[in-house]
């Protein structure tokens, strides 16, 4: 049970995932507002560019994380009977693996 | 004064129901137990449990107006009417006020509320800095009437897996104790899913202590420590 992600580590995931995201927000809207691109084209290069592309992938699965540990509690306090639950947790997984995938797809797949 | 009050009677009832009632309040009344005694002497079926009457004993711990509290240090002056009593939420009720705290009291011996050391004892006793005694400030004075955990909606939602505010402030106030060598052992016992980390920092606990005590501060502490001896 140690080496699941539960108790402290659950825990840790959410805090530095949440940090860690306030500061990405924070960059994009000091971005936007410092140096806001002139066009959609431009838009699409620097989001596109390495860093940024790198930069967001983290957001994303900070969020993904961020997301799994917290619904996943959510589920625990309400969800009791183990089928249900295990549905539950299934659905919450495949979901979050879709979105995960539709992510890589825009930021790394669809470099043309 | 006017009041409504939670009666339920297993023998008798087949589900709870709110009883009105209006007494006059004596010159003496001051706390809110001194009128639910009042109401006692007119209606003795009317059961509470209550020992000190100093809050020190915290067996008068009971939901008033919405929010948990000792009946014995609440002040008359300052509460709605009608006042509303119920027993503590989520409990099971005995009978009318007095709940069934046995789970309550299994959690709190889940985290071994003793000193653990295994050292030879010294001749006299475990001596302790006046520091280090002072760490057990704020955390040696909870008198386990369980207002914080039943007003505790992640100890609502597990009730026999989260420790809940009482038992886990009790916890901390043993891993801080300096005389205490089963430090990692309680962090250890405490880290899984239920245990502790179902707390949610919602901070019910600390809000309605009627003591003055901020359970939630001590579950912070203890997730810190988790932190720190797992780097």
């Amino acid at each position: 049970m140690r080496k699941a992600v539960t108790g402290l580590r659950a825990w840790l995931v959410q805090r530095v995932s949440a940090i860690y995201m306030l500061f990405f927000i924070v960059f994009l809207l000091v971005h936007f507002l410092v140096d806001p691109p002139n066009s959609y084209l431009a838009w699409h290069d620097w989001a596109l560019s390495r860093g940024v592309s790198i930069a967001a992938s983290v957001f994303w699965v900070a969020l993904f994380a961020h997301a799994w540990v917290g619904v996943r509690d959510v589920i625990m306090d309400y969800v009791h009977p183990i089928a249900a639950r295990v549905f539950a947790l299934a659905l919450l997984g495949l979901g979050l693996v879709g979105a995960g995938a539709w992510v890589a797809r825009i930021l790394w797949l669809g470099r043309g | 004064m006017k009041l409504s009050i939670f009666r339920f009677n297993p023998e008798r009832d087949k589900r709870p129901y709110m009883q009105d009632y209006e007494v006059e309040i004596g010159p003496h009344d001051r706390m809110l137990l001194d009128v639910i005694l009042r109401i006692r002497a007119q209606d003795d079926s009317l059961t509470i449990r209550k020992s000190c009457r100093e809050g020190v004993c915290g067996s008068d711990a009971i939901n008033i107006n919405g929010r948990n509290g000792l009946a014995c240090i609440t002040p008359v002056g300052g509460l709605r009417e009608p006042v509303v009593l119920r027993p503590l939420p989520s409990f099971p009720v005995i009978r009318d006020l007095v709940v069934d705290m046995t789970q309550f009291f299994a959690q709190y011996h889940s985290i071994k509320p003793y000193v653990i050391n295994d050292e030879p004892a010294p001749e006299k006793e475990r001596l302790q800095s006046p520091e280090d005694r002072a760490k057990l400030d704020g955390l040696y004075e909870c008198i386990l009437c369980a207002c914080c955990t039943s007003q505790c909606p992640s100890s609502w939602w597990n009730p026999d897996k989260f420790v809940g505010p009482a038992g886990l402030l009790q916890a901390y106030r043993f891993i801080i104790d300096s005389r205490d060598r089963a430090t990692q052992e309680r962090l250890d016992d405490l880290n899984d899913a239920y245990r502790l980390f179902r707390c949610r920092t919602i901070m019910n606990c600390t809000e309605v202590c009627p003591k003055g005590l901020a359970p939630s501060r001590a579950i912070e502490k203890i997730r810190l420590m988790m932190v720190k001896n797992s780097l």
